[in-house]
């Protein structure tokens, strides 16, 4: 449910999906990417927990606020906590890459309102690389996949996805196999 | 030995009541960007259909409500 790499997922779906198209892969950015949200998160946990000892390091009397008012900022405080951890999740859980039998499909939300989905059909897929370097990413072996596509239609990249160069291949894979049929389905050997 | 004048107090009060107003607004800013954030859940679970979906669509829903709870309370309690 909250892995980054599911083949064949079931019980999920998104919007535009045909009834006969079946996911095969879905992708997520590696969890090890959420530390950009978990770290301020942890932190920012931690903030009440210091404020005594900042205001004796600087000689202040933490008495003279009433105590509405510190419980009201502990709530901020918190709530804080809260929206940066549901926002973190959220786009991780949200921005997906999903390949389907006929769709490569890359579901972006920017910011809070702003949604990207790009689609291009495996048949116009040319060639796909992938790439993986960085301590972490070696150590956790996650990457960015490229995928080229033909004409003027966008490329579509997959960022920080987990076993790159496998979802590469698989890529490849599953647009030979079109290209296959479509070849057969041209040839009329009379 | 220390004592307080009228025009300390004053100062105090007034420095509270701005602290309040300033966290009032604070507490408006942070509900409406929570009813932002019930839209953004609901976008992105139309966009990606998941059993997880309904579960954040009401945690959006009750941490907005929660939001607009605290503007009340504070409002009371400052």
């Amino acid at each position: 449910m909250f892995t980054a790499y599911v083949e064949h997922p079931t019980d999920c779906s998104f919007e535009g999906q045909d009834n006969d198209e079946k996911i095969l892969l879905l992708l997520r950015a590696h969890p090890i990417t959420n530390l950009k949200w978990i770290i301020p998160a942890v932190l920012l946990f931690l903030v009440p927990f210091f404020v005594p000892l900042v205001f004796q390091f600087l000689h202040l009397d933490l008495s003279t606020i009433p105590q509405t008012f510190e419980i009201v900022f502990l709530i901020i405080n918190y709530l804080l906590v809260l929206i940066i951890t549901f926002e973190g999740f959220l786009n991780w859980y949200f921005n997906v890459y999903i390949v389907t039998e006929k769709n490569l499909v890359d579901i972006d939300f920017h910011s809070l309102l702003f949604k990207n989905i790009d689609v291009a059909p495996l048949r116009n897929i040319e060639d796909t690389a992938s790439s993986m370097g960085g301590i972490l990413n070696s150590i956790f072996h996650y990457g960015n996949v490229f995928i080229q596509t033909a004409g003027a239609s966008r490329n579509i990249d997959f960022h920080s996805v987990p076993r790159p160069h496998h979802v590469a291949d698989f890529i490849l894979d599953e647009a030979h196999k079109i290209y296959g049929r479509g070849r057969d389905a041209y040839h009329h050997p009379d | 030995m220390p004592t307080t004048t009228p025009t300390d107090t004053l100062d105090f009060e007034i420095t509270m009541m701005l602290l309040k107003v300033a966290i009032l607004i604070i507490l408006v800013f942070y509900a409406i960007f929570a009813l932002i954030v019930v839209r953004q859940v609901d976008l992105m679970s139309k966009t990606l259909i998941t059993k997880v979906s309904p579960i954040l669509k009401a945690f959006s829903i009750i941490h907005a409500g929660f939001a607009i709870g605290l503007i009340v309370l504070a409002w009371g309690i400052l």
